[in-house]
């Protein structure tokens, strides 16, 4: 007999349909699946087989052909194992061929026949969207983030009884109600308000965090860099339906713990160490393309620690992505597309002494400052729209000053500036191109005068204007002004984009 | 045996593999240049007993040697020669043979004050080495220093700056004459040789490299009556040049600054320890027992330093106002600037493009200081 049960592997973010064909004849008995296989699922047989045995199933002991449609794309994981496991009982009559109709099945199956979660079941169950999805009980919740139905069991033995109508399916898992989101980042970093100083650097996270602009904090160590970065994510506004929606099935075919119970709301924070390699970092690997940093940190925060320690072509493999917002990873077992929208906050050091910077303070040799200047490329550096100096606080100077504003205060600025971008059509004015900005961030007299000066005397290039005008929209966003950019606006633009030279410590001429 | 060939022999000596100005001062310890060659290429020098040099000297013709110099427009200066600078004879330091471009004589009858510091220096560091290189040449001193980034760079620029009747500059440098380094100051070292002139103790093609450089910092000491320090950290070069000079008995001046600034560390030590400290160039010329009888050359309050309510901030507005007063002549960062003044950072960093415009305030990365 011949069963033919639909199931769904992921390549990358995106599910692909898999017909299991299990073909149950006679003759020596034998278990062998073709469809280009990999190892998880060639081992599958040994699964299923102690699974049935387990579960007090009958094996047929026949020739057992599993064949994965189509067979000329590779297909890795555990997921298959209860598809397998289901087409070889309709194929050996264990099972009513109708009673399966109409249902897709992933899963992994354990030996002692019971049901285990697999990562990135909320794509697959887009994938098999209009079929009733069957899984673990540990993926309900995520499956039935998709919308479809959902029907979950605990073991395999409950999965044929409920099949076979003996007993009933139960309830569809719940998710969670949205309005209760996990906050990770608020909650793990710790409030803006505990930031002693650092008003430049407040300033620029809240700039950055309004207008999506890409910040690199240059710094001697113990300044404060990480302490900042890690309240980026609480001021950032809640993710759009859209964006979390894409998110959460980032991080679902990732397999990372905690997206599984509810669609993400918080923007994700990521910190990958300096020692990651180019695949964890733009995605990729044998089994199924597994997306990379960049694509966890979509809508949300990639936050590099000590920028100058990360390997030259991982930083490279960086450029693409932020200039189109979409990570492509091709492989011999096909290409995926991985949405990798985020925004990119870096950190380091000006010299290899740390001190660098302000004249005087620095023990490092011009040859080894310029050498460490060399570790990152021109155009990575060119892709940070704010590059700022941040120095260790003076607790003297401190003194009498209040504390700064909480992370609430900050966020709901940022979200009001947000909504002013909106109406631009832009998310952040980051995307805002230079006709938007001839339309939405004209400068007044002055303005012009100041932009001027700063282009006749070189300090500015054609693209470093682009920077600043959407800097200064941004600026005066977040100041409440008019449609108009002012001086100030400009003059705060101008500082934030910084000098590239001047913050690694180079020659003061 | 003729000067010719003496020269042609210290210069082949100088240019054999190996030679350090130490083996060299052995080799020609007793010995006319001409005849430690010989020594040297028949095997028998006694200070050359395990025959380093041999080999290669028996294939190497000294005149030839000797034209390259010429090519080069190179001096090879001897002890008992005219042209050797009188300063160095007689110290127990003192190079067996120093090459020179330019003209080495500007250093005869005039009293020479070396003027050096660290490479990584503040603009206030640049700036009073700049004042006292144009005041001392000007004063008639010849200013001495290495060429480096930084101090000596400024100084030797001051001196060059002061005109065509003022006392030209003499560099002392660690590699080759025809390595220019830093490459960066290869114009600052054509001028240099063009009214002063560049000594050095190395073989032409000695590329730079940390062990010549201490070295080059004896010639410097020997060389001058007064040894200026402008800014220098706790440790590096310039305290070698102090050693040189106290071993030599040589006074040694060292320029005050904050005690907050690390460039200023090793000086602000100097003092302490009871170096005479200089402010200005009549300081220098006082040390030199120059300024004898009549005015000094140059008046005191000439020197530069902002007097309080007679600059161009008076005519700052408010904000400018309150800025320039929160900036310190060291950079302050913006962070500090920011608390003093409770201004906006737009409203901050728009006061501060136009104190920088005004030649006010110069700025960094993260930090204004007063110009």
């Amino acid at each position: 007999m011949i069963a033919n049960i639909p199931s769904a592997v992921l390549l990358g973010v995106d599910g692909r349909p898999v017909r299991v064909e299990v073909h149950v004849a006679n003759g020596l008995p034998t278990f062998t699946v073709v469809g280009l296989p990999d190892a998880a699922v060639r081992e599958s047989r040994d699964r299923v087989r102690a699974a049935l045995a387990s579960s007090g199933l009958p094996w047929p002991r026949r020739r057992i052909t599993v064949n994965l449609a189509p067979s000329g794309m590779r297909k890795g994981g555990a997921g298959l194992d209860l598809p397998i496991a289901v087409g070889v009982l309709v194929a050996s009559g264990v099972l009513d061929p109708g009673a399966v109709a109409g249902h897709a099945f992933v899963g992994e199956l354990g030996l002692d026949g019971s049901l285990r979660g697999v990562p990135g079941v909320l794509v697959l169950a887009d994938t098999l969207h209009g079929l009733r999805l069957v899984v673990a009980e540990a993926n309900g919740v995520e499956a039935s983030l998709a919308g479809g139905t959902c029907l979950t069991a605990p073991t395999l033995a409950d999965v044929v009884a409920r099949c076979s109508g003996r007993r009933p399916w139960p309830a569809a898992p719940e998710a969670r109600p949205a309005a209760d989101p996990p906050s990770v980042g608020t909650e793990r970093a710790g409030d803006l308000a505990d930031v002693r100083g650092h008003r430049v650097g407040r300033r620029a996270l809240e700039v950055a965090a309004t207008g999506g602009h890409h910040l690199l904090m240059v710094g001697p160590p113990g300044a404060g860099k990480t302490l900042l970065a890690n309240r980026l994510p609480g001021i950032l506004p809640d993710l759009d339906p859209d964006t979390s929606r894409t998110a959460t099935r980032i991080h679902s075919a990732a397999g990372s713990a905690g997206a599984t119970t509810t669609l993400l709301r918080r923007p994700p924070f990521r910190a990958p160490h300096h020692g990651l390699s180019a695949v964890a970092m733009v995605g990729g690997g044998s089994a199924g393309l597994r997306p990379g940093e960049i694509g966890l940190a979509h809508g949300g925060t990639l936050f590099l620690d000590e920028l100058g320690e990360f390997p030259t072509a991982v930083l490279d493999a960086l450029r693409q992505p932020l200039e189109d917002g979409v990570v492509r990873v091709s492989r011999s077992q096909g290409s995926s597309v991985c949405p990798a929208r985020f925004l990119l906050v870096a950190a380091m050091n000006p010299c290899p002494c740390g001190e660098g910077g302000v004249p005087g303070a620095c023990r490092c040799s011009p040859a080894a400052r310029a050498r460490y200047a060399r570790r990152l490329s021109g155009p990575l550096l060119d892709r940070f729209d704010i590059t700022l100096r941040i120095d260790r606080p003076d607790t003297m100077e401190l003194v009498g000053h209040d504390a700064g504003e909480s992370t609430a205060v900050v966020a709901a600025r940022v979200a009001a500036a947000r909504v002013r971008s909106r109406g631009r059509g832009v998310r952040t004015n980051a995307e805002l191109d230079a006709r938007s900005l001839d339309r939405f961030a004209p400068l007044d007299a002055r303005a012009s005068a100041l932009v001027e000066r700063h282009l006749r005397s070189g300090g500015l290039s054609a693209r470093g204007l682009l920077r600043v005008r959407r800097l200064a929209r941004t600026v005066a966003d977040l100041d409440g002004a008019g449609d108009t950019i002012g001086a100030p606006h400009v003059a705060e633009a101008l500082y934030l984009r910084g000098s590239r030279a001047l913050l690694l410590g180079e020659e003061i001429r | 045996m003729s000067t010719a060939d003496d020269v042609a022999c210290a210069s082949a000596l100088v240019q054999l593999q190996g030679m350090t100005p130490v083996r060299l001062a052995r080799l020609l310890d007793g010995f006319r240049p001409g005849m430690a060659w010989r020594a040297v290429a028949a095997g028998a020098h006694p200070a050359d007993r395990r025959h380093r040099f041999t080999a290669e000297a028996r294939g190497v013709d000294p005149s030839e040697v000797a034209r390259r110099y010429v090519a080069a427009g190179i001096d090879v200066l001897l002890p008992d020669r005219p042209g050797y600078p009188a300063a160095l004879v007689g110290d127990p330091g003192a190079p067996a043979v120093l090459c020179a471009s330019g003209d080495p004589s500007v250093l005869e009858a005039r009293p020479a004050v070396a003027v050096v510091g660290t490479r990584s220096a503040t603009r206030y560091g640049v700036r009073v080495a700049s004042d006292l290189g144009r005041g001392l040449a000007e004063a008639g001193v010849v200013v001495v220093s290495g060429l480096a980034l930084g101090i000596d760079a400024a100084a030797h620029a001051g001196a060059l700056a002061a005109g065509p009747d003022a006392a030209p500059p003499v560099a002392v440098v660690g590699t080759g004459l025809d390595v220019v380094y830093p490459e960066q100051h290869r114009l600052l070292w054509e001028r240099v040789v063009s009214v002063g002139a560049v000594l050095s103790e190395a073989a032409l093609g000695t590329p730079p490299h940390p062990r010549v450089f201490p070295a080059r910092n004896r010639i410097i000491a020997a060389l001058s009556d007064v040894v200026v320090v402008v800014e220098c950290h706790g440790r590096g070069g310039s305290l070698h040049t102090v050693e040189a000079a106290a071993r030599r008995s040589i006074p040694v001046c060292a320029v005050p600054g904050a005690v907050h600034s690390p460039a200023s560390r090793g000086t602000n030590g100097l003092l302490v320890d009871g170096c005479t400290p200089v402010r200005d160039v009549d300081d220098v010329l006082t040390a030199l027992s120059l300024a004898r009888g009549g005015p000094p050359v140059r008046s005191r309050d000439g020197a530069g330093v902002p007097t309080e309510g007679h600059g161009p901030e008076d005519a700052l507005g408010r904000v400018e106002r309150a800025m320039w007063d929160a900036v310190e002549d060291t950079p302050t960062p913006v962070e500090t600037v920011l608390l003093r003044t409770n201004l906006s950072l737009a409203a901050l960093t728009e006061a501060g493009l136009r104190l920088t415009s005004l030649g006010l305030l110069v700025g960094g990365a993260g930090w204004w200081t007063r110009a």
